[in-house]
């Protein structure tokens, strides 16, 4: 997979410090297994904060070595939940994304149209935070907007263009409020993405503002 | 080759001649023996369920992880229970270590990581990370030198010397205070493309001098 568009690296600073959240975490998980070039840095990223662990002070423990031995063998979940150092498919298959982070299968998802040849679907919503999928026909136009925080659109399928970049199968697009987009499907194929927003989205026109309140974007 | 190492590691590269000369702590860091013997150690846990092998590295790592669980907010007896748990998980599932990817003390970091955000996940609590750079907030107010060494230990001085201060104070919010680099932003004051700018240029030189003792 050419992976060519990368996320900030303090996204993925982020990352190997745990600090984000479920929704951008998800999104960049999906970017890591498709990018070898973002997985080194994580991996650096990480022996960073490796580095500086055992660097650091140290806190004389009460436990013992010999309590843990003795311990049940503990299923610890959180071990396997995350990624350890995400996979390394080097590929973005469509089908493993779904079933590992939905539920559901695509067609049953809540589609709801946002214009001509666009769909979306809103996967979750938490706080300020919204994580979508959104489906746009070959050749459509997205409605001109910026944004009140951060926004990483990951592409699954076909392939957009913003500003004079174009984004195909894998890559990221990462923009925030300072970035001010109209994103053009090319048209070739039909293009899906997942994206994670932060806050709404601002929008040029009225005519998109008025789908706002109902759409929830 | 690990006398090459060394000194390729206290011998500061051109760029980083004008910035602060390379403390001699430093050469602490050229930890590269440890390092290899760290990952001997986890692979006999892993191939061969060597339970000397696992007394000694829990010697080495349990002190730094329960300092560095505390560092990021947990007081002694939360960060206890969580060291308890990583030590469990590291003998349980050593199995799954593959030095080929990371070394050990990476492996076993991004253990105590995850076990982090499965806890502030679960709880859904905002625990208060320790604060203590954030007393003067005001923008590019500079650390001092022994409130750093106080909260992180000589060695970590050190490392981040290496980088001018603004910079050293974005890893360390990352880091430690487990801050993304939005919530940095906001409480530096400072606007995102700063602190993404600081906190590339600092990973850059940081992981240089790293690779080089890898």
């Amino acid at each position: 997979m050419n992976v060519t568009q990368h996320p900030d690296t303090a996204w993925l600073l982020d990352y190997a410090t745990g600090a984000l959240s479920r929704n951008f975490e998800l999104v960049l998980g999906a970017h890591l297994m498709a990018c070898a070039h973002c997985r080194t840095e994580l991996r650096a990223a990480e022996r960073l904060g490796a580095a500086l662990m055992m660097a650091g002070s140290a806190e004389r423990p009460q436990l013992a070595p010999q309590r843990v031995l003795e311990a049940e063998a503990s299923p610890s979940p959180w071990v396997n939940a995350r990624a350890l150092s995400a996979g390394d498919t080097d590929a973005l298959d469509l089908q493993t994304v779904v079933s590992q982070y939905l539920d559901c299968g695509l067609g049953a998802l809540p589609w709801r149209s946002a214009g001509r040849g666009l769909q979306i679907a809103r996967l979750r919503s938490e706080e300020e935070e919204r994580l979508w999928l959104v489906k746009a026909a070959p050749g459509t136009v997205l409605p001109r907007h910026s944004h009140t925080g951060s926004e990483l659109t990951l592409v699954l399928k076909g392939a957009f263009f913003s500003g004079q970049t174009i984004y195909s199968a894998g890559d990221i697009e990462d923009a925030n409020e300072c970035v001010d987009h109209q994103p053009v499907v090319t048209r070739e194929s039909e293009c899906l993405c997942l994206a994670v927003t932060e806050g709404p989205l601002r929008f040029r026109s009225w005519l998109p503002r008025i789908a706002q309140s109902y759409l929830g974007i | 080759m690990l006398t090459q190492l060394m000194t390729d590691a206290i011998t500061p590269p051109l760029e980083t001649a004008a910035v602060v000369p390379f403390p001699a702590e430093a050469t602490r860091l050229a930890e590269v023996e440890p390092t290899v013997r760290e990952t001997e150690l986890l692979l006999k846990i892993r191939d061969a369920r060597d339970r000397g092998a696992f007394a000694d590295l829990f010697g080495r790592f349990a002190p730094k992880i329960k300092g560095y669980l505390q560092r990021t907010g947990l007081n002694a007896e939360d960060a206890e229970n969580i060291l308890q748990d990583i030590m469990i998980a590291v003998w349980n599932k050593a199995r799954l270590f593959d030095p080929l990817r990371a070394s050990a003390r990476t492996w076993i970091y991004s253990l105590a990581r995850n076990r982090l955000i499965d806890m502030k996940r679960a709880e859904q609590r905002e625990y208060a990370a320790l604060e203590r750079y954030a007393g003067e907030t005001a923008g590019d107010a500079v650390y001092e030198e022994d409130l750093l060494a106080r909260a992180m230990g000589q060695n970590s001085v050190a490392l981040l010397a290496l980088i001018p201060p603004e910079q050293a104070r974005v890893l360390l919010m990352a880091y430690v205070e487990g801050k993304s680099h939005r919530e940095i932003a906001r409480e530096l004051n400072l606007p995102i493309g700063t602190v993404k700018s600081r906190a590339r240029l600092a990973f850059q030189r940081v992981r240089g001098i790293l690779e080089k003792n890898a």
